[in-house]
């Protein structure tokens, strides 16, 4: 019986030691399954937390965008050159338009809007739920719209951006004020540089929704203005940039010229008065614009000033000392430097002559000389003090500069045709900036576009201005200048009145073409008024002007005649339209 | 044991113990036992509980009639709320039209000032001048001229005579041609 017992009974060290395993299996697999509900737990929870909050609050919260108006701005006399309007885009809802309705909802559509009926029809058929028929279009169209109660149609209201007419289908100064694209990006120009001032900040309402997505009115509200943009004051003046761009346009067609500049400045403070080029384009209409048009040629490109840089070049030398206006120099027509035979423009020997009328008939040999009798270190530095090796800063946007290479690395070729404006590469408000030294008494103004940004004036009046040439340098080329205007090239740019009065410079420069310099120039003419009390320093350029008879006299694309006629047209209306009258000397 | 006499005679105007206690001290520890605490009921009774009962008093309501009571009363407080709620909805759908037209009427404000931005532009004042038969004055006859001592309708003068010995002009003409040099930039003026 015991034995039986023994043999019968349960193995209790053979039986447990599965059953525990068992046991231990079973947890295992709990904790195991356990684990993978809380790995996944964790995931949602944990790992995908903010991705699952954010789209829970987008069903329950909504954030509507409260728009900031963007800043208006204003010419020098506060007349408004760019204005915010009110446009409409319509939309249709097709899936919502009856079939027994879709022809004259596109008829409608067609005939309010222009659009394509067949356009429209397919739209209509193809059962979407969105689709735009037509973007921006006046208040008118869209009330006209409105009130034929078209089903699925619907209007969006957007804000968009108006700019004044200026000739020939273009917008005032639109190289200058840029546009403001469909996401309300301000591109190239003033709107460009000014985006963050002139766009402000928008506000929002942040609020909840219900499930049927009705706004819970006693929900905890979040509410912030927007800071609509500030208001920008520009210098310029709308009258004067009308003008210009006339006679700029008048100009280029007449001699036949690709395109054309006019910069004109405040010789006092730098502020840009006129900003013109042409051709140039609508910036109300700039989506079907090409967009070459929107490069500006005053900021945006670069090109060899010529002879106007002899007045840097004398300046400079006058006021190291090296030479004097009626200093006797010996002109051969032509001079060796580095190896090179550099000419006068007409290669003729022009004898004995003072620096004056070095400057009078823009001769080059005189001012390789007045730049070897100052030495190159000294020109170099002018050329820094004039501030043509650097970009001017101008608050425009997309400046476009090529410095010239260090001192110590440019060739002695390279700095005797620098001193008459070639082989150098500078921007027409660089230039311009440069010149408006000597009329300005030696000092430079930075030159700038607005006057004042909100309630607030620009910071960079209230700089002090760099004396660059004494007083007494700037006055000798003053005279030097007017000379150039009484008996030189700068003849065609005499205005009435001031025939002794004006003080200016002619430049013409050949074109270089991979490398190497062709027959169509940049032709130009710089110059300021009244000579001793200037109230305007005004620069024109024409790119390859092709003027009527140039093929038996290449001189009649000089600046004397393309440029001078066209800045001697604006200076005549600046002078009446300011009341300027000569300083009644002679 | 303590001897009476040293017991100090209390002074009960000075005693701190209160009037109650005083008065249990006095009849005893055992003292007359505690009369019941009653409950002041509340004698003021709420508007609605008034209003009910006597309602019901004048009524002869029964349970139903309670109940149909409050039923009714339940009802009006629906239709109030409705009402007040198809209020706000109305109030709503008026703001939304104002706020519409406030838009459009921003909207032609805005169409307006162009307008009148546009009219001021110096391209529309020429164009309005054109068509009236204006005609622009010559700046020129503007400007005061004075009679000047150059010859404005001369062109540039002619460059100086030649004044550079023969022989340095003899020698620059055998160097140009012999030179080992390189024309360039002959066009600036």
């Amino acid at each position: 019986m015991e034995t039986g017992l023994r043999f019968g009974a349960p193995q209790r060290g053979h039986r447990s030691l599965p059953g525990r395993w068992r046991v231990l299996a079973l947890v295992l697999v709990a904790a195991l399954l356990a684990g993978l509900v809380w790995t996944r737990l964790a995931y949602w929870q944990v790992v995908r937390h903010v991705d699952l909050a954010a789209s829970a609050q987008a069903q329950y919260r909504e954030v509507v965008e409260l728009p900031a108006l963007r800043g208006g701005i204003f010419d020098r006399n506060l007349k408004q050159l760019v204005v915010n309007t009110t446009v409409y885009s319509a939309f249709v809802s097709p899936d919502q338009v009856p079939d027994n309705e879709r022809a004259r909802v596109a008829v409608a559509l067609a005939t309010v809007l222009g659009a394509d009926a067949p356009k429209v029809n397919q739209i209509l058929a193809s059962g979407k739920k969105f689709a735009y028929i037509a973007r921006r279009f006046s208040k008118d169209k869209a009330d006209r719209l409105r009130s034929m109660l078209l089903p699925g149609v619907g209007l969006e209201q957007e804000q968009q951006r108006a700019y004044l007419p200026g000739i020939a289908g273009s917008s005032l100064a639109a190289n200058l004020l840029g546009f403001v694209n469909y996401d309300s990006q301000g591109q190239y120009g003033v709107e460009a540089y000014y985006q963050k001032q002139l766009a402000g900040t928008p506000g929002f309402i942040s609020s909840y929704r219900d499930l049927a997505n009705r706004e819970i009115v006693l929900g905890s509200h979040t509410h912030q203005d927007p800071v609509n943009g500030s208001d920008l004051v520009l210098s310029l003046d709308s009258n004067i940039q009308y003008t210009a761009e006339q006679a700029l346009a008048d100009g280029v067609k007449k001699a036949n010229a690709e395109s054309g500049s006019v910069l004109i400045m405040d010789p006092a403070t730098g502020a840009i008065i006129a900003w013109a080029d042409y051709p140039s384009y609508n910036a109300n209409d700039f989506i079907h614009t090409d967009p070459s048009h929107f490069l500006d040629n005053i900021s945006s490109s670069v090109y060899e000033p010529g002879s106007v840089m002899k007045v840097v070049t004398l300046s400079g030398a006058i006021n190291a000392g090296a030479i004097t206006p009626n200093m006797v120099i010996n002109d051969p027509g032509f001079v060796y430097v580095g190896g090179y035979r550099i000419y006068d423009w007409d290669r003729r020997n022009h004898g004995n002559i003072t620096y004056t009328y070095v400057l009078e008939h823009s001769l080059n040999v005189g001012a390789m000389k007045a730049m070897q009798a100052e030495g190159h270190a000294n020109f170099y530095n002018y050329l820094q003090a004039f501030g043509l090796t650097k970009a001017s800063g101008i608050d425009v946007a997309a400046e476009d500069t090529i410095p010239p290479p260090l001192a110590a690395q440019m060739a002695d070729s390279q700095y005797a045709t620098s001193a008459f404006g070639q082989g150098m590469d500078v921007n027409l408000i660089q230039m311009l900036a440069a010149i408006n030294v000597v009329a300005n008494g030696g000092k430079y103004a930075q030159p700038h576009v607005v006057e004042r940004i909100g309630n607030n004036l620009n910071p960079v009046l209230l700089q002090p201005q760099r004396q660059v040439i004494s007083p007494a340098t700037a006055l000798q080329m003053t005279q030097m200048m007017e000379q150039v205007v009484q008996h030189g090239s700068g003849w065609m740019s005499r205005v009435r009145g001031f025939e002794l009065d004006q003080a200016g410079k002619t430049g013409t420069s050949q074109i270089p073409v991979n490398g190497k310099y062709t027959l169509d120039v940049w032709s130009s003419y710089v110059g300021f008024l009244p000579a001793l009390h200037p109230k305007f320093t005004m620069i024109v350029v024409m790119r390859k002007p092709h003027y009527p008879g140039y093929q038996q006299d290449w001189t009649l694309n000089d600046g004397y005649i393309t440029a001078a006629p066209v800045w001697q047209k604006i200076a005549q209306q600046i002078v009446v339209d300011w009341r300027i009258t000569p300083d009644g000397r002679g | 044991m303590i001897n009476p006499a040293h017991v100090p005679e209390r002074d009960e105007a000075h005693d701190l113990t209160s009037t109650k206690i005083l008065t249990r001290r006095r009849l005893g520890a055992h003292g007359v036992p505690h009369a019941p605490v009653l409950v002041r009921r509340r004698r003021t009774r709420g508007f609605v509980q008034v209003a009910s009962s006597v309602t019901a008093e004048r009524l002869h309501l029964n349970t139903f009639g309670h109940a149909y009571l409050g039923l009714g009363a339940v009802l009006i407080a629906v239709l109030f709320y409705l009402a007040l709620a198809a209020q706000v909805t109305q109030s709503s759908y008026q703001i939304t039209q104002l706020q519409d037209q406030q838009r459009q009427l921003i909207a032609e404000q805005d169409q307006l000032r162009y307008q009148e931005v546009t009219l001021q532009a110096p391209a529309q004042v020429q164009q309005q001048a054109a068509q009236s038969g204006m005609q622009r004055m010559p700046p020129s006859k503007l400007v005061p001229a004075q009679p000047v001592a150059i010859n404005l309708e001369a062109p540039i003068g002619a460059p100086p005579t030649d004044q550079t010995p023969l022989w340095e002009r003899a020698l620059a003409a055998i160097v140009n041609k012999l030179g080992v040099t390189h024309d360039a930039m002959a066009a600036t003026h």
